[in-house]
């Protein structure tokens, strides 16, 4: 019976099976890793995909109940977190998994910036990940504003105003994220569409293209150690990964409940609330963006993301021009340095 | 070797993990995150009623009103405008609704009302809140208080008992306000307090004064009032309304909406008499004091209950006795011409014994019983001491020596010779009443001091005379005569006498006496440089 | 290798093996029965509302009358076995129903449903009877029961 399925399967499915194993087994089973993955900083790459696909999937089930309307949302949130069985918790994971997302591509990052993994030949794919961590940020923007509670409204006014300080081009991007003037039905839907729909469709594909690239490049070794011994993918590095994924969907939960996902007041267009907050990963731009104008802090953020986007070249560059060898650990220091004071100083001002 | 043992090493800790997980999620599926809201109905508008609400609402015409409605009980039972503002062509308030042809009636009247709330508005208009007496039983007021006064005054409260030309008797929203005919407002004592306030019969006062009033301003916040009671059902608020004690039923007593169920006096009129209101109806004042008695006792003891209202009936009886006196004396006077009674074509406009204006023995005599008098007793049928006390017993005595002071100066023997006695048993120129003790304990010493207990050694005995008396005109209950004779039998106990305190006392009096030392140094034998600017 | 295959060693994988796999499951069939649970949520009871439609008498035996509520209509129907009420949305594909007092049956103008006085399909293409809503008699009110619309957040 079943080599009967098996032939029928196999005749409108003409797949080489023997072919396909041995692929499958040199690609994942077989993949070379470097010894000095087995310490876990340098495993973290995996866990920003995890959470990508437990986004996914809480995403996915959230839409069931969420209704992007201005005078639905609020109502299918408070609907979702109180009524629905469960739906706090996946509402919490969706929520924490967010957070623990920006982290978790922090942590990658700063791994492999420290370790100057995006070295030549691979600097196409830090490019990449910059990319990626963009999106994220913009995914967890669209995402905030779907709650449409107050501070949510609010939080998401003042951020696309933003936009509009771009020269030239930022007046006609607000209008076409706002779908019109002011922030209205039509952007909570705008936002929606981006949230659940193209922005997710970006991150996958670039994560795609991220892995390919790893793959084909082999992990990279640590520098001055190019002789690195390796083992393979399975089982070890599987446990690993595993050990990872079990730990997020663990810690997410426990979240869920000890730090229930907040709903604060319903969003009203006509009352701005004293204390405007984004969330926490912007709190560094929203102090920079205080202190000085905000053009010039547009242009400042700019300038700095064209410059950690293309960092691998500036670091080629500095290194053969200056011959300095640790540039990287000094701007990387200031930078987490800076971080991580103004995003302290933001929490305590408040 | 070492391979081996890291990899069940990541296994065991997979396992861990996931074991961890379960846990969590076991939790989870436990956490209960509802919070209880309170959903607000929607409200449909239906039929002819959208054109209503539309077109008050454009024209901006009573808007609030349907507001009111929305949060009314009838607008989530979909009881709408026309329900209750239904009218034929050539009733009295019919009328058509500006530039329309929709026929309303203005005055939606209980006889509309009785439409579903049947029961209700009998009772009602079997209450004395639906009593004409204002009309039945007055000298025409309007001579002294005249008539735009007394429809602002007068006739705005007693309007709960307005007489509709439809034949229909009351007014519901004086306490379900329009158009939310809110229960809780009704219950709330304030709703009371728009008319039962003031002089003639404070009767918010006396209850905000009393513990249970106290009790509900403490509470107030987290009391619910919007409670049903038809039902029998326990009394669900923890401290009386007015409504509690008056309206509302518990395990034993019906929810009526007539007032005068549960009343055994008639304490407002100018003698107070035990009810007869409708008696073959609701029963006589027995049956309705023993329906209120029947709320007390949900919260007090029956004893307590009981010798309390013994002891407030007391004051009614008391009363009388005063009023008596004060009678007498304007009677007198106006037969022998002192008074002269206000008269225009054969037709007397005061009274000797209602109302009179311009004389001070009128004056006295019609204060003594609608103010004074009614404070005085329905300060003690519902624990307002202090409208016992000083707005009541301290103002009637008042008058008694203002009205006998006036007669005297105008020549009369009688109460020249009043005036000039010094016996102070001069003002109680009336019979008394008492009871041995009072509710709430035993005081050792109080008791000691009324001049009449010590003056007069058959003291109790001429009251046991008159309490035998008013028991033999079943003005007393039975269990209430025995319940006097039980307290006199036995008076020592209950006036305390049988008790020694003296030595307790005597650390008061050592106190007092220093007090007394304290004042005379630092007050009276105060002596100052400077002589008064004004020499006598 | 002999060490490998002791019998102690051999037990220390099966509980090790048992624990992971055990667990893993475990948590496999919760994170399903979870988000199962999500995705099919229970349905609560809905909230009924009482609504008061007429009095004992107003209505002579074998007619109905409209009762608009909101933007449907309902019909009361005064019939030998007590009062009714029911939907004016015909069965069929959603029109609205007429009374005919003359022949005490209702109408449906789109394709020729007919229903008698107790709701129950007579003729044409109406599947199943109108939907019928409970009835209350509170002394001589008439009150119906109906299904509370989502109220907004108070």
């Amino acid at each position: 019976m079943s080599g009967k399925f098996k032939s029928w399967f196999l005749q409108r499915f003409p797949i080489d099976t023997q072919k396909t194993s041995t692929v499958m087994e040199k690609i994942f089973i077989k993949e070379p890793i470097p010894k000095h993955m087995k310490y876990w900083y340098y495993a973290l790459g995996a866990t920003p995909l995890i959470l990508f696909l437990i986004m996914v999937f809480t995403g996915i089930l959230l839409t069931f109940y969420y209704i992007p309307s201005p005078a639905k949302a609020y109502e299918s949130v408070v609907y979702i977190t109180e009524e629905v069985s469960m739906g706090f918790w996946i509402r919490g994971i969706h929520r924490w998994g967010s957070n623990l997302m920006v982290i978790a591509m922090f942590l990658h990052m700063g791994r492999v910036f420290f370790t100057r993994g995006y070295r030549k030949p691979r600097e196409i794919n830090w490019v990449l990940g910059v990319l990626m961590l963009l999106v994220t940020l913009t995914l967890c923007f669209t995402g905030y504003s779907m709650i449409y509670n107050q501070l949510s409204y609010w939080a998401t006014t003042v951020g696309t105003n933003m936009i509009k300080e771009i020269p030239l081009i930022g007046a006609p991007i607000l209008y076409l994220l706002r779908g019109g003037e002011d922030v209205t039905a039509n952007t909570l839907t705008r936002f929606f569409n981006l949230h659940i729909g193209f922005l997710p469709t970006i991150l996958f594909i670039l994560i795609i293209v991220h892995i390919i690239f790893v793959r084909m490049h082999g992990v990279a070794k640590l520098e001055d150690k190019e002789d690195e011994e390796t083992y393979s993918f399975y089982p070890e590095h599987f446990y690993h990964t595993l050990i990872i994924g079990l730990f997020l969907l663990a810690v997410l939960s426990a979240l869920t409940v000890i730090m229930p996902p907040g709903l604060g007041e319903q969003a009203n267009p006509n009352v701005t609330p004293p204390h405007i907050k984004p969330e926490w990963y912007f709190f560094a731009v929203f102090s920079v963006l205080k202190f000085v104008p905000l053009k010039l802090g547009i242009y400042f953020f700019t300038a700095l993301i064209i410059v950690l986007t293309f960092w691998p070249f500036f670091d080629d560059f500095i290194r053969r021009k200056w011959q300095v060898r640790r540039i990287h650990y000094w701007v990387g220091s200031l930078t987490i340095i800076l971080f991580l004071f103004l995003t302290v100083f933001e929490i305590i001002v408040q | 070797m070492a391979e081996n043992n890291s990899l069940r090493t990541q296994k065991l800790l997979v396992g861990i993990f996931s074991i961890l997980l379960v846990i969590i999620l076991i939790i989870v599926a436990f956490v209960e995150m509802k919070v209880t809201r309170d959903a607000k109905p929607v409200i449909e508008i239906s039929g002819v009623n959208k054109n209503c609400v539309t077109c008050h609402t454009q024209k901006g015409i009573a808007v609030k009103a349907i507001d009111h409605w929305k949060q009314s009980l009838h607008a989530q039972q979909n009881i709408s405008c026309v329900d209750c503002h239904t009218a034929k062509e050539g009733d009295f308030d019919a009328f058509y609704c500006p530039e329309s042809d929709f026929l309303v009636a203005r005055h939606p009247t209980p006889k509309d009302c009785a439409e579903c709330h049947e029961q209700q508005v009998q009772e009602f208009s079997a209450s004395k809140h639906a009593h004409q007496f204002w009309l039945i039983k007055n000298t025409d007021r309007s001579v002294f208080e005249i008539p735009i006064a007394t429809k602002n005054g007068c006739e705005q409260c007693h309007h709960i008992g307005n007489l509709w030309p439809d034949q229909s008797v009351g007014e519901c929203d004086a306490c379900h306000p329009k158009h939310t005919f809110s229960k809780a407002v009704a219950r709330q004592p304030e709703t009371c307090g728009e008319c039962h306030v003031g002089s003639d019969h404070p009767h918010i006062e006396i209850y905000l004064e009393s513990k249970h009033g106290n009790i509900f301003r403490a509470q107030e916040k987290k009391l619910d009032l919007n409670y049903a009671t038809k039902n029998n059902t326990p009394i669900p608020i923890d401290i009386p309304v007015c409504t509690t004690c008056h309206m509302d039923g518990n395990e034993t007593q019906p929810m009526t909406h007539n007032v005068s169920e549960r009343l055994a006096w008639e304490s407002q009129s100018a003698w107070s008499f035990r009810t007869v209101w409708l008696e073959e109806k609701i029963g006589d004042w027995k049956m309705k004091r023993s329906r209120m008695e029947a709320i007390c006792k949900s919260c007090h003891s029956p004893e307590f209950a009981e010798m309390y209202l013994l002891t407030a009936d007391f004051t009614n009886l008391q009363y009388n006795e005063i009023r008596r006196m004060f009678v007498r004396w304007t009677k007198k006077l106006t037969e022998n011409g002192t008074i002269k009674r206000l008269e225009k074509d054969g037709k007397f406009y005061s009274d000797p014994v209602l109302t009179g204006w311009d004389e001070v023995p009128e004056i006295a005599m019609y204060h003594a019983w609608h103010h004074e008098g009614r404070r005085f007793r329905h300060g003690a049928m519902m624990m307002g001491a202090d409208y016992t006390q000083w707005h009541g017993i301290w103002d009637i005595q008042k008058g008694m020596v203002e009205m006998l002071t006036w007669a005297a100066e105008k020549g009369d023997s009688e109460a020249k010779r009043w005036v000039e006695s010094t016996d102070p048993i001069k003002f109680a120129p009336y019979a008394l009443f008492d009871i041995p003790g009072n509710p709430w304990g035993i005081n050792v010493l109080s008791n000691t001091l009324p001049y009449v207990y010590n003056a007069y050694p058959d003291y109790w005995d001429l009251i046991y005379a008159n309490v035998k008396t008013v028991y033999d005109h079943n003005l007393l209950s039975e269990k209430q005569w025995q319940m006097w004779e039980k307290k006199y039998k036995d008076k020592e106990h209950y006036l305390g006498y049988k008790y020694n305190a003296d030595s307790v006392f005597k650390y008061y009096q050592d106190l007092d006496s220093k007090d007394t030392k304290a004042f005379t140094e630092q007050a009276v034998e105060l002596k100052l440089p400077s002589k008064p600017f004004w020499i006598w | 290798m002999d060490k490998e295959s002791s019998p102690e060693l051999t037990r220390r994988n099966f509980i090790t093996k048992f624990v992971m796999s055990g667990g893993l499951i475990a948590g496999a069939v919760l994170l399903l029965r979870n988000s199962l649970s999500f995705i099919f949520p229970k349905i609560e009871p809905p909230l009924l509302r009482k609504l008061l439609i007429g009095k004992v008498g107003d209505l002579q035996p074998g007619q109905a009358q409209e009762i608009p509520f909101g933007e449907s209509i309902l019909y009361l129907i005064n019939t030998k076995d007590g009062y009714k009420v029911f939907s004016s949305v015909c069965t069929h594909l959603g029109c609205i129903i007429n009374w005919e007092s003359y022949r005490s049956r209702f109408y449906c103008p789109c394709h020729k449903g007919i229903f008698n006085e107790n709701g129950e399909v007579v003729e044409g293409p109406p599947p199943r009877p109108l939907d019928e809503f409970k009835v209350e008699i509170d002394k001589n009110l008439i009150y119906m029961w109906i299904e509370e619309k989502s109220g907004g957040l108070s």
